[in-house]
């Protein structure tokens, strides 16, 4: 089943499971099947970053306290095996004619840890924080579309409508935040407005002040050292396999925060935390030998899919103060050329150790659903990128061995990117060494992260940069367009921020993203990001090199991991609500 | 002496403003700011990243910041860390306490061995025992400490796969369920937990300090005075210790101020490798976020307990040294 099903499959929804109370976690979810589950036990981890806040409205990282204890889930969630959305909190919705209005039937008999029922105040409440800008939440852009708002409205305790400005393909993505308790911040809010709201559930609050929605329930937290979380057991009343057992099985799930990456790899090879994603071919082998020599029962899958980010040189095409720069870097043939030298096998081979994935369009390689199979790719072939040079006229070479063209210009540019980035400096390396051979002058200089971002987003006619390799990760899975790279205006249009689109296939682009993330057919939107994908390879704005792989690992105590098929960077390598402990 | 003290107090006024606001500019000129991780993330608006920027008042010329923070600091307030949203000094404590676990004992055990061990290098210069300890130091004093819990850390995990046992943890302060501990089994986690820390900070600062010792003992032992005393035919234990020894300690009096901020610093990268929850790798982030007013408002605690520590040193050698007078 394929998303273009989601609105049937919503209608199928409400017509079957209208009464259901519960949510039942599908089977095909998980290897294990209900009856050799356990109940009990503790899920060790261990995190590099330690935890800043408990408060959802002011948190901005990645799996963040907030995230962990509600699952990070709203009315509706995906389903891993398909990836389509389907009723969560919601137990069904409806979708008005023009699709512009989702009205959501909330699940009755949904409890916060505190006992009070979770009603549609508790979404309006938490929407209404969230777009105060005074409290600056990290979903504060979320909630509007090209700057108009979407607003929700409370029909009764139990129905909620989602009103969209204009058709958005991620109109489920944006009802799919999770609620928090109303009746614990709505009295904060009215009286003290957004700056109560910041002073709340800080990192000192009494962990039993924490009230949860979904499957943990702070048990204790040292700072710099570990969170500890314990079952919801109101979760447990709507939430259960197929057997009927509540979820989670696990009493509680104890992560330790390991700022660095080795001594997390020294814990997980001496039994002490259950999960870890290797990420270096050291760390890789040693997992493995550690496992073949019998020291450790675990498993570790290699290759389970690429990484969910990209990694791509850019050219500055805003040089007023270089044209012979400039015009180069606004050739496609250039930037053709240069996509020939990119040795992405090599890459591959020593920067990961040939656990890597090629790239070659801005949808990252794991989101096969997307990826356009049919569009050219500009493989590594230095023939190829001395002959479209040539076309340039650079036909001859200098004293030094450097092409120049006609007037004597030699082919010289920088190439830039950020310094500690071990693996980007060698990517950067390998290229300079390539463009070397053909005759190419790069000049590679790693500098600071935040010069090179300011480098990159500044904006004008003239900008103070030749060439970048950097990288971008998140997005969306109903449409993996960036919305601040692909339009003109974008902020993250790092090639082009003159502030208007310069060549014609820039404007393309931009109306093609622009009807993609309007269209909410799956399969028309699919068309669109195939053909934007075409565009974008005659095009080359960027140019993709390659990046690194998933490697997930788990001890062997853990049961309850997503089957293979789709253990990815994506969906991850299970469902802590399925997870449980063999012995 | 009140005159001199108070005249030192004076001094320290202009030092501190000096200080604060050369650390404040340094941490500003750096490029970018708390944002610029923000700015490269495909979901967020430049006016969301504008708007939050004036929130935190990052907008405003680098002096008026400056004025703005010397104003709650005089209030005692340290500041607001824009990555925890929380007051400074309600992040930092806890953390510094955590250090103060590994540093208190490693200070102690520091000043125990390594000034025995100096002494002996000296007494018995050149012996067997000297060269041994000599080449140690030097081996200690050579290796860097990340890289010694390191190998601290493959020594325990290659006794884990041999034995079977873990001896000693690889990493953390506190084994998991230690909410459920009473009290005393609390001490004990702790203080296993932190057997290996310890002796991997001081092994570095032991190599150091013996060495000083050693040089300084050495010097003593050649003055006339030692040659008078055993002249006369003092005992030898006497000529050391009560002759030779308290002068040659004098030295270290004057470092003993140093020891104040110290106490709240950290004991550096084996906290970031062993994963111990203490300042450094929190202030190692706060530096790599720019949480500007956690690394200001640090430094200025470390700051004044430095010209604190400073002012106790000198008054301890006056006392100690009589050849010292303050008027």
């Amino acid at each position: 089943m394929r998303r273009a099903l989601v609105w049937m499959a919503g209608l199928i929804a409400l017509a079957g499971v209208a009464s259901a109370q519960t949510f039942v976690w599908p089977q095909k979810w998980t290897v294990a099947k209900p009856s050799e589950v356990k109940r009990g036990g503790t899920l060790r981890a261990a995190v590099i970053s330690d935890y800043r806040t408990f408060n959802p409205f002011i948190t901005a990282e990645a799996d963040s306290v907030p995230d962990l204890i509600s699952g990070d889930r709203g009315l509706v969630r995906r389903d891993p095996t398909t990836g389509d959305w389907i009723p969560y909190m919601a137990e069904s919705w409806t979708i008005s004619p023009n699709k512009l209005e989702i009205t959501f039937k909330i699940r009755r008999g949904m409890k916060w840890s505190d006992g009070k029922p979770i009603t549609a105040d508790d979404w309006i409440m938490t929407w209404r924080i969230h777009t105060d800008k005074a409290v600056g939440s990290n979903l504060y852009d979320t909630f509007f579309i090209d700057g108009k708002p979407i607003t929700l409205r409370k029909i009764d305790d139990y129905t909620i409508r989602f009103i969209y400005p204009k058709t958005d393909a991620d109109a489920f993505a944006v009802a799919s935040f999770a609620p928090w308790p109303a009746h614990i911040f709505g009295p904060v809010y009215q009286k003290e407005g957004a700056e109560g709201i910041k002073k709340m559930w800080t990192l000192n609050e009494k962990p039993e002040n924490i009230v949860s929605g979904g499957p943990w329930l702070i048990e204790s937290y040292r700072p710099g050292e570990r969170l500890v979380l314990k079952r919801n057991p109101a979760f447990g009343e709507w939430n259960k396999d197929e057997a009927g057992n509540p979820l989670p099985y696990l009493d509680r799930y104890e992560i330790k925060i390991v700022k660095d990456v080795n001594a997390q790899l020294a814990e997980f090879l001496a039994g002490n935390i259950d999960l870890f994603a290797p990420a270096t071919v050291d760390h890789i082998s040693q997992v493995r030998q550690a496992i073949q020599q019998g020291r450790l029962d675990a498993t570790l899958k290699v290759n389970a899919s690429p990484v969910a980010s990209s990694q791509f040189m850019v050219f500055n095409w805003n040089k007023a103060s270089d044209p012979f720069k400039q015009s180069l870097f606004r050739s496609d043939k250039f930037r053709r050329a240069m996509s020939h030298l990119v040795n992405r096998q090599a890459v591959i081979d020593i920067v990961y150790g040939g656990l890597g994935t090629p790239m070659y369009s801005s949808v990252y390689p794991v989101l096969t659903q997307w990826v356009n199979p049919k569009v050219p790719k500009y493989e590594y072939n230095p023939k190829q990128a001395a002959k479209l040079l040539a076309e340039l006229g650079f036909t001859k070479k200098d004293k030094d061995g450097f092409l120049v063209d006609r007037q004597g210009r030699r082919l010289e540019f920088n190439l830039a990117t950020n310094a500690g980035n071990n693996q980007r400096e060698q990517i950067a390396k390998i290229f300079v060494d390539e463009a070397k051979k053909v005759g190419v002058k790069v000049n590679f200089q790693a500098i600071d992260f935040n010069t090179l971002v300011g480098q990159l987003l500044s904006s004008g006619p003239d900008r103070p940069f030749d060439a970048i390799i950097i990288g971008l990760s998140g997005g969306s899975l109903d449409w993996p367009f960036g919305p601040n790279v692909v339009p003109c205006k974008g902020n993250l249009h790092m090639w082009n921020k003159s502030g208007q689109c310069l060549d014609p296939r820039e404007t393309q682009l931009d109306a093609l993203y622009s009807r993609g993330r309007t269209e909410l057919d799956f399969k028309k939107r699919v068309e669109i990001g195939y053909r934007m994908q075409e565009i974008e390879a005659q095009l080359l704005p960027v140019i993709y090199i390659a990046g690194p792989n998933y490697h997930p690992a788990w001890n062997n105590r853990l049961g309850g991991e997503h089957p293979d098929a789709i253990i990815s960077s994506i969906w991850g390598q299970r469902e802590l609500e399925l997870t449980f402990i063999k012995k | 002496m009140t005159a001199y003290i108070l005249r030192r107090i004076l001094y320290l006024i202009p030092t501190f403003f000096g200080a604060t606001f050369l650390a404040f500019l340094i941490i500003q000129l750096a490029p970018g700011d708390y944002l610029t991780q923000l700015e490269l993330d495909p979901k967020v608006t430049p006016e969301t990243i504008a708007r939050l920027r004036a929130q935190f008042g990052l907008d405003r010329p680098i002096y008026e910041q400056y004025l703005l923070w010397m104003n709650n600091l005089l209030h005692l307030n340290l500041g607001y860390s824009f990555a925890f949203q929380a007051p400074v000094l309600e992040v930092i404590w806890p953390r510094v306490v955590n250090s103060m676990v590994i540093v208190i004992p490693s200070t102690l055990l520091l000043y125990l061995v390594a000034i025995p061990i100096g002494v002996y290098g000296a007494v018995r210069q050149y012996s067997l025992g000297d060269r041994i300890l000599s080449f140690l130091a030097y081996i200690g004093l050579s290796v860097p400490s990340f890289f010694l819990a390191l190998i601290a850390i493959y020594v325990l995990l290659q006794i884990k796969f041999r034995t079977g046992t873990l001896i000693f943890p690889v990493s953390g302060m506190t084994s998991s369920g230690f909410e459920q501990m009473p009290p005393l089994r609390q001490i004990l986690d702790i203080a296993w937990h932190a057997v290996v820390p310890v002796l991997v900070a001081t092994a570095n600062d032991i190599a150091g300090l013996s060495r000083l010792m050693r040089g300084q003992m050495l010097e003593v032992l050649g003055q006339d005075y030692i040659r008078t005393a055993r002249a006369k035919g003092l005992a030898e234990r006497v000529v050391l210790y009560k002759h030779a020894f308290r002068n040659a300690v004098i030295p270290f009096v004057a470092t003993l101020g140093g020891l104040l901020p110290s106490l709240i610093s950290g004991a550096g990268f084996v906290e970031v490798v062993m994963a111990w929850p203490g300042i450094t790798p929190f202030f190692l982030d706060a530096i790599a976020n720019q949480d500007l007013y956690v690394i200001a408002g640090f430094l200025t605690v470390s700051l004044v307990l430095l010209m604190i520590g400073n002012l106790i040193s000198d008054l301890l050698l006056a006392w100690v040294d009589p050849r010292i007078r303050y008027e």
